[in-house]
């Protein structure tokens, strides 16, 4: 352990000396061993990640090393753990913001590589590492302009990032250390702290669901993510307004519980809708902006279509709403003889 | 985002400044280009890639990036417009180039701000091209789940290009709802957009479904460029494609079947000599055979090519036992596919004459050897019949006559083991009015030198030979010399002398009468074949009744091999 450790603090002076004048004496051979390094910065992300013991260890020693190198490193950004995952990233980052940085080191990372090698994921040393980023991200514009063009939901991005946090969940779960649970609401709940505005993290949840799921850890996964939706009604609320009805359909389709919470949510949907008199129609208000009254029945619909044995019971309670509301049978006095009026022709 | 400097428009006339004024347009718009200027800029990517190899001369021929930017103002704009268009930067040699001119305008010691400032430009440039799009949510992911963002823009890549690839084989309705638009009448324009992609290979299975739907939609048609493209990226940089992508390239892609066919003849042609069983093993495991067999229109194409490279190099036995060996793996893979998926043979072979198409495709091996002969007997009284109707037809029709003995002249190279039969039955003993004088006089007397114990120095019966085979070599009709030589070699394959004689005789008539040891080892390699010799582990048991002749081929297959390399050394 104290091998890794001192590797570790080892990585993150190289860090900090990639951005002073020292990369001057910089030649190929530095950088290569420099991207080695970083390299192995982030294998050690991805074995230790769920070791919360070895984690916390290594925590501690970046936290000591970030104070020392504060004191010698004027702006200095501290490394935490996590993102040792993108340590080569950080490398090249740095690497490109200082002015010291020689020709030949841009050369270095510039050059080309033959196919074949570009085929090589793994490969560790420097040469056209920059190149490669450039021809893959470049590629991946074509391609999301023309899917985009096509498809509306899911984005080939969410569809990689849906993977990405169930493969994670799985990694949680599938540890049998029983922390599985706690570790992958702290990575739910800082994605949704971070994204909160994004919307994309619906779509990535989304995408997270519609995986098939074999193994118990996937299971696991898939059923605790529902259960965190389920605790979080404005999750729920967006992933309404936004994902096609025929994603959630399969969801509803699939899983009891689940179902259930979707129709709280669409009960909350219709009580917050008032009826606009100059419009003479329904409008959403609060947390369900976006929401009409359109878009509502369509849910119900498509609700009655994949549970047809929940049409009765929801008529039911549709039909006593409406005399609780008065039973009258006139348009814009109560939202749920409205639905009902629509939902039975 | 765009480097300092003078006007940028006025351009020194070192480079084409309506050219230089195009890729300003072009380039203005980035990402958000409309999709008539994407497919612009990837129908002229060529054109882009000249311009900026002359600019980067150019570059490479000053001091430095001072004087660079004095006698091209506008190459800061130019450079900084071009790299935020993903359509020039997924191209490898626009990327490769762009990337060289930024090296190259990179300053090691700056020594003026404009310096200072390029440098301070590329490196932020560079930056935000490479590390700079992440939205947060990748971020969180890059984070915590163990997928560093490289990784994550490949797996981004490859699962766009899945989902655009699934969509490509899904969304065609054109057999379902003939009369409805199809998706697939959107693919010229695709296509073209796709251009860059081709030298991306984690693209390959997207460029693949494209053009396997060419094959299965009427409606589906790609871009001359896009095909050319593809074509050069197949050919030269390594673009793997699946063999059904490749076959359909082929059919849409003329250059691409003709160098496809070129290649494949140099790397059998060129090299060792490969025998008839190397060649055929080769050709098996090639693509070409099943493609043609499948397709008629590209067994038309590749036919041509032989026909013009027989007509060029008549004489040229390995290509002639290419040209057979590729008629048989074609042959082979016709007779494996399901018969509803066959075409008639008429329509691989339409100017051939008739009778005598069926006759010669028929392998020797699919008949009693008894029957030879007589097989034999009706295909050389067609081929009479042929000539004799050439010779007698007026003016007119001459060259058509000619035509049909041409015909019949490369269905008999496709079909060579006929012939080979042929020389087999000569030499046999046996009952047999073979006609052939001339033919039987050679086997006599080849026999007699191979029985004749003196040195073959001072050998009477050799001077003998050698002088008939001038005299029949100059004939009104002179007899061919690989037949010649056929006889030659059989007569000792079949003679009871030693082997080592054997060999030397051969080997000595080959260089006394200027024969060609290569074509005496493709004779070789077909008696092999027709006695079923099977490459070094050849079946050689004792109670074989052909154990004698084909120990003597092999024998005189090594010698032969020998000898011609000790000459070419």
């Amino acid at each position: 352990m104290e091998g890794v450790l001192n590797n570790l603090k080892n990585t993150a002076e190289l860090l900090a000396v990639a951005q002073t004048d020292v990369v001057k004496q910089w030649d190929k051979q530095t950088l290569d061993r420099a991207f080695q390094w970083t390299l192995y910065c982030q294998h050690l992300h991805s074995r230790f990640y769920s070791n919360k013991a070895i984690r916390t260890i290594m925590e501690r020693q970046l936290q000591a090393t970030n104070e020392s190198l504060r004191a010698t490193f004027p702006g200095y950004a501290d490394i935490a753990f996590v993102d040792l995952s993108r340590c080569q990233h950080v490398l090249l980052t740095k690497l490109l913001k200082n002015p010291a940085l020689p020709k030949a080191i841009v050369g270095i990372l510039c050059g080309s590589l033959s196919p074949m090698e570009m085929n090589d994921n793994e490969q560790q040393d420097a040469t056209g590492h920059c190149n490669q980023l450039i021809a893959c991200k470049s590629a991946c514009r074509v391609l999301r302009a023309m899917h985009r063009k096509t498809t509306a939901f899911p984005s080939g991005d969410a569809e990689v990032q849906g993977m990405m946090l169930m493969e994670r969940l799985d990694a949680a779960f599938g540890g049998g250390g029983g922390g599985g649970e706690e570790e992958a609401r702290e990575l739910l709940e800082s994605m949704l702290h971070t994204c909160e505005e994004e919307d994309n993290v619906i779509e990535v949840i989304a995408s997270a669901l519609t995986r098939n799921n074999t193994t118990t850890a996937e299971i696991a996964s898939h059923g605790f993510l529902l259960k965190w939706l389920q605790q979080n009604e404005q999750m729920l609320l967006k992933l309404c307004l936004h994902v096609p009805v025929e994603y959630i359909m399969r969801q509803v389709g699939e899983n009891m519980q689940f179902r259930a919470v979707y129709c709280d949510v669409l009960r909350r949907w219709a009580s917050d809708m008032t009826f606009d008199i100059h419009e003479g129609e329904w409008v959403p208000t609060g947390t369900m902006a976006g929401g009409s009254f359109e878009k509502l029945t369509c849910h119900f619909r498509a609700l009655f279509e994949t549970c047809p044995l929940q049409r009765e019971d929801m008529e039911t309670e549709l039909k006593a709403r409406k005399t609780s509301d008065g039973d009258f049978d006139v348009k814009g006095l109560s939202v749920w003889g409205d639905l009902l009026a629509v939902l039975t022709t | 985002m765009s480097l300092p400097g003078p006007d940028p428009l006025v351009v020194v006339p070192l480079v084409d400044a309506q050219e230089v004024q195009f890729w300003m347009e072009m380039a203005v718009g980035g990402v958000a280009a409309s999709p008539e200027t994407q497919r612009d800029t990837c129908r002229h990517l060529g054109r882009l890639r000249d311009l900026l190899q002359v600019l980067l001369t150019h570059m490479n021929n000053t001091s430095s990036t001072t004087e660079a930017m004095h006698r091209l103002p506008f190459l800061g704009q130019l450079l900084g417009r071009l790299c935020w268009t993903p359509h020039v930067t997924a191209d490898a040699v626009c990327r490769r180039l762009l990337l060289e001119s930024m090296w190259s305008l990179y300053s090691e010691e700056p020594s003026s701000p404009v310096e200072m400032k390029a440098n301070h430009w590329i490196r932020s440039v560079l930056c935000q091209l490479s590390t700079e799009d992440e939205d947060p949510v990748t971020q969180i992911l890059v984070q915590h789940a163990t997928v560093p963002p490289k990784h994550y823009h490949l797996n981004v890549l490859r699962k766009l290009v899945s989902l655009l690839s699934e969509k490509m084989g899904r969304s065609c309705s054109s057999l379902s709802k003939p009369s409805q638009r199809c998706s697939c009448d959107t693919l010229l324009a695709v296509s073209e957009t796709y251009i860059p992609l081709v030298t991306c290979p984690e693209a390959a299975p997207l460029i693949g479904a494209m053009l396997e739907r060419t094959a299965t939609c009427v409606r589906a048609t790609l871009s001359q460029d896009f095909l050319d493209a593809v074509s050069a990226a197949y050919l030269r940089n390594g673009l793997c494609l699946e063999d059904e992508a490749v076959v359909s390239l082929w059919c849409h892609s003329l250059p691409s079947l003709e160098e496809a066919v070129m290649s494949q003849l140099d790397s059998l042609l060129s090299g060792s000599r490969p025998t008839l069983r190397i060649t055929e093993q080769q050709l098996a495991g090639c693509l070409l055979p099943r493609a043609c067999a499948r397709h008629a229109p590209l067994f038309l194409i590749v036919n041509d090519i032989f026909r013009f490279l027989l007509q060029r190099v008549e004489g040229h036995q390995p290509l002639r036992s290419v040209v057979h060996s590729f008629t048989r793996c074609f042959l082979r893979e016709v007779a494996r596919l399901q018969p509803q998926e066959r075409a008639p043979m008429k329509a691989f072979f339409p100017n051939t004459p008739r009778q005598l198409l069926q006759p010669l495709l028929v392998p020797p091996t699919e008949m009693p050897p008894e029957a030879w002969a007589d097989h034999l007997t009706w295909i050389v009284q067609s081929l009479q019949r042929l000539t004799e109707e050439e010779e007698e037809s007026d003016e007119d029709t001459g060259t058509r006559g000619q035509r049909v003995v041409f015909e019949a002249w490369l269905l008999l190279v496709q079909c060579a083991h006929w012939v080979e039969v042929a020389v087999q039955l000569l030499v046999s003993p046996g009952p047999g009015d073979r006609e052939a004088g001339g033919v039987r006089e050679l086997w006599s007397r080849s026999r007699t030198l191979l029985a004749d114990p003196s040195p073959l120095a001072t050998s009477e019966p050799l001077r003998s030979l050698a002088e008939l085979l001038v005299s029949l070599g100059a004939k009104p009709r002179p007899l061919a010399p690989g037949l010649a030589l056929g006889i030659l070699v059989n007569a000792a394959v079949l003679s009871g002398e030693p082997i080592a004689r054997a060999t030397e005789v051969v080997c000595t008539v080959v260089r006394r009468c200027g024969l060609v040891t290569e074509e005496a080892l493709c004779v070789l390699s077909s008696s092999a074949d027709l006695l079923g010799l099977q490459g070094a582990e050849g079946r050689l048991s004792s109670g074989d009744p052909d154990r004698g002749q084909r120990l003597r081929t092999r024998a005189l297959q090594e010698a032969l091999t020998h000898a011609d390399m000790m000459d070419t050394c």
